[in-house]
């Protein structure tokens, strides 16, 4: 290696290094969208990504505005196990963690944000806000937008 | 000249790679039962054809999907039943051949209008089978192999646990395959095609 190569690799690896620190990055949240409602249907599912900060955090709490549903939880869909071996259900998650760095995607099948009672069905292409509260981030609306899925 | 070789080879790998994704499937991404269970003695309540029994058995060169579930299921059962429908928009003029009916295995709070609405919003003209009688349900329920728990919590809340299998049922009322939660479109889709050439 050059000695000018050299400087450039090692002013490229102090770059990566001083722009990491600049700063503390908290979560951020990824491709937020809702699964469209059948006129009928009282209960829907919201689905992002949550992309973990410099820090380890956790998500505490979910919410919607009344005019989206009546309440909102995060659930976890799992696989029964004893009496329930073999089919799937939904429990509610108080708290998930969110370790620094990593992504922790809220997908079918998995975790998601559970809306009960809707107060109108999710129509392809609105949106609505979802409110999660981290305990180091604190509140973070998060955009959702409505898609056939 | 070393360099030149290795990026080659990587190349036809990846070639050779490609082409084995883009041939379709030897084996079915479904379960293939053996012998295949026969459900064509269940008879349910169509909600969606004023209450009309409604035999689990596909029309002639036709298929039926049969799936249960619960229209208060935010997660697993729109999934399932979107991924579906995105497979049977791929069959162009073969999606006419596929059928669909979803079984309530929640039938006190999925009503008639509830649970007709809910199916028909993924497919038109969809059985919404539904009966009252907890029998019945359960008959129908073991004959295609199927689970489910309906409990209350202290709080009131509902739970609903159920097997989340998707069965496709031939005009013999057997069926053909089924597929567990988690399948994806494309599977589906390469699995009905499969099962509608066999039909023909």
């Amino acid at each position: 290696m050059t000695s000018v190569k050299r400087t450039i690799a090692v002013a490229i690896a102090l770059a990566v290094v001083i722009g990491g620190c600049s700063g503390t990055a908290t979560v951020t949240i990824d491709d937020a969208w809702a699964r469209t409602s059948a006129s009928t249907q009282n209960a829907g599912a919201a689905y992002m990504t949550i992309v973990g900060g410099d820090t380890a955090d956790r998500l505490v709490a979910v919410s919607v505005a009344s005019a989206v549903a009546r309440t909102a939880e995060l659930h976890e869909t799992t696989m029964g196990s004893g009496d329930t071996d073999g089919m799937m259900m939904m429990q509610e998650v108080p708290v998930l963690e969110i370790p620094a760095g990593e992504r922790v995607s809220l997908e079918p099948g998995g975790y998601h944000v559970m809306l009960m009672m809707l107060a109108e069905p999710l129509v392809t292409g609105a949106a609505f806000d979802v409110t999660l509260t981290f305990e180091q981030a604190g509140e973070i609306v998060v955009p959702v937008e409505v898609r056939e899925g | 000249m070393k360099l030149k070789t290795t990026l080659l080879l990587i190349l036809v790998a990846a070639t050779i790679g490609a082409a084995c994704v883009a041939s379709p499937p030897a084996l079915p991404s479904g379960i293939v039962r053996d012998p295949p269970p026969d459900v064509s003695d269940v008879s349910l309540p169509d909600a969606a054809n004023a209450d009309r029994a409604f035999t689990t058995r596909a029309g002639s060169g036709a298929l039926l999907l049969v799936y249960f579930g619960y229209t208060s299921c935010p997660d697993v059962c729109p999934t399932t039943l979107a991924d579906l429908r995105r497979a049977v928009q791929r069959l162009g003029d073969d999606a006419g051949r596929i059928d669909v009916a979803m079984i309530t295995v929640d039938p006190d709070r999925d009503d008639a209008q509830r649970l007709t609405a809910y199916v028909q919003s993924f497919f038109d003209g969809a059985h919404a089978l539904r009966t009252d009688d907890a029998g019945q349900l359960l008959a129908a329920a073991d004959a295609f192999g199927a689970s489910y728990e309906v409990s209350q919590s202290e709080d009131g809340d509902v739970d609903v646990a159920h097997s989340a299998f998707l069965y496709a049922v031939d005009a013999d009322g057997l069926i053909r395959l089924q597929w567990p939660f988690g399948v994806t479109s494309d599977d589906l889709y390469n699995d009905l095609v499969r099962l509608i050439e066999e039909r023909t």
